[in-house]
């Protein structure tokens, strides 16, 4: 009787443990398991891949119309500006003039991040177009010249690191794989963008993407998209992209090999 | 012997996946509607950015000969996947297939490069990339 007491009571014992430790991985939060920096914010330093839709094995995130909101009246004008057939107008990156943001970050090329306190780098191979995004919630300035990159200013929600991008010229809305150059994308002056990135795991940044162009759209729509790490990128880093170089068939004719 | 050809992706603009790599469209420079296929010798191979080159001289049935300019990915992608700048060698046999270029010269994009020898230097295959 006293032998089965103590198995009793030693197999409670182990119970208790038991869930006393599951109860402990269950209580301890996911975002607990991602790296973090000094200052306890979640690390995005890395070498990370372009954004895609999740599970996705394509090259590059897509702005689906049917994830877009409505236009306003004579935003679709604003949106799909009309062609020319002058391919400075028409397709000016191939000029090697700037893809601008997002478009220069969501071709199929490495981005690397660098994270400090003060500052998030974002660096992406193609084009080596650097953000330096400056995280301490900054008003946006009001008095700058709009630029083909914008002005991103970065805050913390949280273990969300928020970007909120003013201040954009007139230029290229696209994904990097719009695939009728007559419905080439544009965003106008009004354009704010907000990303929102997270680290999912520690391999994955969860990252929405908001449109707001209230001169072409009636409301802010969003995409969501993930940035997957490839550590093995870091070996090499990233590779020299020069559009300049030896760009041959500059906006459709072929220089001369000779 | 039987000469096997091993068909290699250079890495773009192949197939369904026109606009892979470009740094711009695909299309404000060549023209999906006119495909290319020719098979020659490698004259020149300039491993540059943003995209690398390579000439081939082609042979027509009566013994001319044409040069033919061909595109393919930034050199930095395929050193990424392991495709040095020794990948194609002035002299080497190839079939390239690809699309003209729109001003109708004799460039085109050189989507897909086969190999006489059954060499396999440009197997890294780009359909993780591909649109979807």
């Amino acid at each position: 009787m006293l032998n089965v007491t103590k198995h009793t009571a030693a197999l409670a014992y182990v119970i208790v443990v038991v869930l006393a430790v599951i109860a402990n991985a269950q209580s301890k939060p996911a975002a607990g398991q991602i790296p973090r920096t000094a200052d306890g914010k979640p690390d995005f330093s890395g070498f990370w891949d372009n954004p895609k839709e999740p599970g996705s094995r394509g090259p590059a995130t897509t702005f689906n119309k049917e994830k877009m909101a409505p236009f306003v009246p004579g935003g679709e004008a604003l949106f799909y500006e009309p062609r020319t057939g002058d391919p400075r107008h028409d397709e000016p990156r191939a000029f090697c003039m700037p893809s601008g943001f997002p478009s220069a970050f969501l071709g199929p090329y490495p981005v690397q991040i660098i994270q400090t306190p003060q500052y998030l780098v974002m660096q992406t191979e193609f084009m080596n177009v650097t953000r330096i995004i400056p995280l301490d919630g900054r008003p946006h300035k009001t008095d700058i010249e709009p630029t083909f990159y914008g002005e991103p200013v970065g805050h913390w929600d949280g273990d969300t690191l928020v970007i909120e991008g003013r201040n954009y010229k007139r230029w290229s809305l696209d994904d990097y794989y719009y695939q009728n150059p007559k419905e080439y994308r544009m965003h106008t002056e009004a354009l704010r963008t907000t990303e929102r990135l997270r680290r999912a795991d520690a391999d994955t940044i969860s990252y929405e993407f908001t449109v707001d162009d209230p001169k072409i759209f009636t409301k802010p729509w969003s995409v969501q998209w993930e940035m997957k790490r490839h550590a093995e990128w870091a070996k090499t880093g990233l590779y020299e992209m020069v559009c300049n170089e030896n760009n041959r068939c500059e906006g459709g004719k072929c220089r001369d090999s000779k | 012997m039987r000469i096997r050809l091993a068909a290699l992706t250079l890495g773009l603009l192949a197939g369904t996946a026109p606009f892979l790599l470009a740094h711009h469209s695909f299309s404000a420079e060549y023209d999906s509607n006119q495909p290319v296929k020719v098979t020659g010798v490698v004259t020149k191979v300039e491993w540059q950015n943003p995209h690398i080159w390579f000439f081939v001289d082609v042979k027509d049935a009566q013994g001319k000969v044409t040069n033919w300019g061909f595109s393919g990915g930034p050199p930095g992608v395929l050193q990424r996947r392991g495709i040095s700048r020794d990948a194609l060698k002035t002299g080497d046999s190839v079939v390239v297939e690809g699309f003209r270029a729109r001003d109708g010269s004799n460039n085109a994009s050189g989507g897909k490069v086969t190999f006489a020898d059954g060499r396999s230097v440009f197997t890294a295959s780009n359909e993780d990339r591909a649109p979807q």
